[in-house]
């Protein structure tokens, strides 16, 4: 039955995350952005929340709330501030890839992000190179086969939480002659004598997220820290869709909250700001403009709440798949639209950095990259709508197309 | 607990009419479109068909709601699901053609206003005239609001009414209205003086045969030209008291007629959305089914990445707007307010419509602009542009829309 209404438990945490990034997170987004990065106390707050772990199956350490309850409280960080919401700790995009490529491992690799001294714990996925490969398909980043482990080599742009992360998901090219099907994914602690963390990335937006670059000089690694490595290729591919899709629900619904924000504060400043004798949104073609803002914050939220219901309801895979591609292109878009839209009408105080307008506006775009983009979801949606096979040149957000941060 | 699935009912229902729509709706809707008209004997197996729907649980009643009997009280536990149902049955049936469903029997737009304003005993009278359509003849109301002179301003109604005895009198042209032409009855509106705004309207059963009432011209439209859309004059025609809709006490409240006009658009809204989507769906699945019959897909193919973008873009605005019908209708059901979400659905649901049917016809190319039985994308071009018109147009949408986030707001 389609049905609007959050559960009793999800309506209370939601309540008390949205009291929590309110009174916390919304009030000091400037003071994270100058530190480029989310404080010990906040991060503990967050912690004691349970935030970082709120999707990840109980069976692998997390709560295992799913990824309607995710959704509905990440809106909430994102209504706040979207950079904190990548700038909290916890296993992120690790957890959501290790638990689709190695279920049975997820439990060891997660176990101590749920402890006491969680706060400081964060997790890393590094697939995306600083530019695509023109000699052959595939990553310039291999892993060659060495007794009975490998040794990685290469380099890897964009990863959050490069700078924080005790551990990295790297994917790499294990077989360079089967272009992009031939990849595999190795778990790289930060120890790992072959592994360098390189400079942090500048960023448009997010500032209180860390990006950055890491460096494998010959990271070697034994032949367990090769997740899925078993798995066929088409199936490898399928995990690290679902991974990437699950990922950029995470970061819809993030999109939602950003767009809500951006939409409150621009309706309430159309509503006091007076031109002409009378408040500005009493013009039609401001209040006209809100009036679309409006529906693109609501019928996004819409569609990511039913992306997550498909995942969470166990609805076949490759509906879930599309549902979520529609919601993550729609969401992206939408966010972007309603903080221009924000900045556009707070006139010229929009583009000072006294007002939040302008931060935003940064954050919607890099949100836009942090994941899947609209394009590559789009050519999802349409690959599974045509019954096209799901290659994985076409399916995996590969440096040949658009990178994006993982 | 928030869910997206359709009930079984709902899933049943969309799939009865998604046949129908296929096998026998669609091979003869350009044929209705040429004839201006839809065989009456289909007409009659569909409302047999309604009514055994209707007697499973009221999926229908939106479109047969011909017995106005009194709504049973709900147990408040079991909300209803009929806007949330009758939201499932519209896209389907729009989506196998949206001209048959305007044409429908029954009271039509007609429908609300006589059940939210009427008397007991209008309310009797009225909808008693659709009963016994099994045998006898298919009969029809209608909803005159617009005029020449009066659109999206409903305030600015010109048709004149006054008191004459026992009658009142009304004069004046209304326009565009569907179904007019064959309607026993259609809910006029009038006003006792232009200068009174909205505190001045009435609304009126007027009934087929009244002397002075007469059909004008019978448009030749865009689209949907299988549904009657006709002009209706009214020179002094003499409209008996108790035809005036809920009676004098009715209209003690300043704006009592006007919000007579208004409230039948909170619950038709999102259903003229959701049929908009089924238009837009119906040209998405052919450009889609086009694209995956006559394109050559073994990569790489560099246009084939713009084409798959379109078509998702299309898929997922649908998808957006649906939503937005999906949430307006659950909130009826649940009894909340909704005039925002239902303008909401509306403007997203038409816009969203009309974008999918013009870039399915420029995906399927030269193809896509011809009109065969088995090739509607013309056709369906055609029907789509009127849903971001009827029933409010998109800016008025957008008024309403404004009033409601925009405190203080009380006209532009």
């Amino acid at each position: 039955m389609i049905d609007f209404e959050p559960s009793e438990d999800q309506r209370l945490m939601q309540d008390s995350v949205a009291t929590f990034a309110k009174a916390t997170l919304g009030p000091r987004a400037r003071e994270f952005e100058r530190l480029r990065a989310v404080p010990e106390d906040v991060r503990k707050l967050a912690h004691e929340m349970g935030l970082g772990l709120i999707a990840i199956p109980e069976s692998a350490g997390g709560s295992g709330l799913g990824l309607t309850t995710a959704v509905l409280l990440e809106e909430e960080l994102g209504s706040a501030d979207a950079g904190a919401a990548f700038g909290l700790s916890g296993p992120g995009s690790f957890g959501g890839a290790v638990v689709e490529l190695a279920p049975d491992q997820a439990a060891a690799l997660l176990a101590d992000f749920a402890g006491a001294d969680g706060y400081a714990r964060f997790g890393a996925v590094a697939f995306s190179e600083p530019k695509a490969n023109k000699e052959r398909a595939g990553f310039t980043t291999v892993a060659v086969k060495e007794g009975d482990g490998y040794v990685i080599t290469g380099k890897k742009s964009f990863v959050t939480n490069a700078g924080l992360a005790d551990r990295f998901l790297v994917f790499a090219q294990v077989d360079v002659d089967k272009g992009w099907g031939g990849l595999g994914a190795f778990v790289i602690h930060r120890d790992n004598p072959g592994l360098k963390v390189l400079a942090r990335h500048d960023t448009l937006g997010l500032d209180a997220g860390n990006f950055g670059e890491i460096a494998l000089e010959g990271a070697k690694v034994e032949a367990s820290a090769r997740l899925a490595g078993a798995m066929s290729e088409a199936d490898f591919t399928r995990a690290t869709l679902r991974f990437f899709a699950k990922q950029a629900l995470i970061v819809a619904a993030r999109a939602v909250g950003l767009s809500r924000y951006a939409y409150e504060i621009a309706r309430e400043y159309c509503e006091t700001r007076k031109a002409f004798g009378k408040p500005i949104g009493h013009f039609q073609a401001v209040a006209f403009a809100l009036s679309d803002r409006l529906m693109d914050v609501e019928s996004s939220r819409w569609l990511v709440w039913k992306a997550a219901h498909a995942w969470d309801a166990g609805m076949p895979e490759k509906e879930a798949i599309k549902a979520t591609a529609q919601a993550g292109a729609f969401a992206l878009e939408a966010a972007m639209r309603t903080a221009d839209e924000c900045v556009g009408l707070h006139g010229g105080g929009g583009f000072i950095r006294d007002l939040i307008a302008e931060k935003l506006m940064r954050d919607a775009k890099q949100l836009a990259l942090s994941c899947l983009t609209a394009e590559q979801l789009d050519q999802i949606a349409a690959a599974i709508d045509l019954g096209v096979a799901l290659d994985p040149a076409l399916v995996l957000p590969t440096p040949e197309t658009q990178a994006i941060f993982t | 607990m928030i869910d997206f699935v359709l009930s079984k009912k709902q899933a049943m229902l969309k799939e009865g009419i998604n046949n129908l729509g296929r096998y026998v709706i669609r091979p003869m809707s350009l044929q209705m479109d040429r004839a201006h008209d839809v065989p009456e004997p289909f007409m009659r197996n569909f409302m047999t068909m309604a009514k055994s729907f209707r007697g499973s649980g009221g999926a229908l009643t939106e479109f047969d709601d011909s017995e106005g009997a009194e709504v049973k009280p709900r147990d408040p536990n079991k909300p209803s699901e009929v806007n949330r149902t009758a939201a499932v049955g519209a896209e389907e049936l729009a989506w196998a053609d949206a001209a048959m469903l305007l044409c429908m029997p029954g009271p039509g737009l007609g429908g609300p206003p006589v059940r939210g304003t009427g008397t007991p005993e209008q309310r009797k009278r009225f909808f008693g005239m659709f009963n016994g359509m099994d045998t006898g003849p298919l009969r029809w109301g209608a909803y005159g609001l617009t005029e020449p002179g009066a659109g999206s301003d409903v305030a600015g109604i010109r048709t004149s009414c006054r008191k004459d005895g026992k009658h009142w009198v009304l004069n004046g042209r209304k326009c565009y209205i569907t179904n007019g032409g064959r309607a026993v009855w259609t809910v006029i509106f009038a006003t006792v003086d232009p200068s009174l705004g909205r505190a001045g309207h009435r609304a009126f059963v007027v009934e087929k045969g009244t002397p002075g009432f007469e059909v004008g011209k019978i448009e030749e439209k865009m689209g949907l030209r299988a549904n009657e859309t006709a002009e209706l004059v009214l020179e002094d025609c003499r409209v008996p008291e108790e035809n005036l809709l809920g009676g004098e006490e009715a209209y003690v409240s300043k704006e009592g007629g006007f919000m007579t006009a208004m409230k039948t658009f909170d619950n038709t809204r999102p259903l003229v959305g959701a049929m908009a989507v089924g238009i837009g769906r119906a040209s998405y699945e052919y450009a889609r089914d086009f694209v995956k019959e006559n394109y050559v897909m073994s990569r790489p193919i560099p246009r084939y990445a713009a084409i798959a973008e379109k078509l998702a873009k299309m898929g997922r605005r649908l998808e957006a707007a649906r939503s937005l019908v999906y949430r307006a209708t659950y909130m009826a059901d649940m009894s909340m307010p909704n005039a925002k979400e239902a303008s909401m659905a509306k403007a997203a649901a038409g816009q969203a419509a009309i974008a999918a049917c013009i870039d399915a016809i420029e995906i399927c190319g030269a193809h896509g602009t011809l009109a065969t039985e088995h090739a509607l994308l013309e056709k369906w071009f055609r029907d789509i542009k009127v849903y971001d018109i009827f029933e409010g147009t998109g800016n008025i949408q957008r008024v309403v829309i404004s009033k409601r986030i925009m405190p203080g707001l009380k006209a532009f």
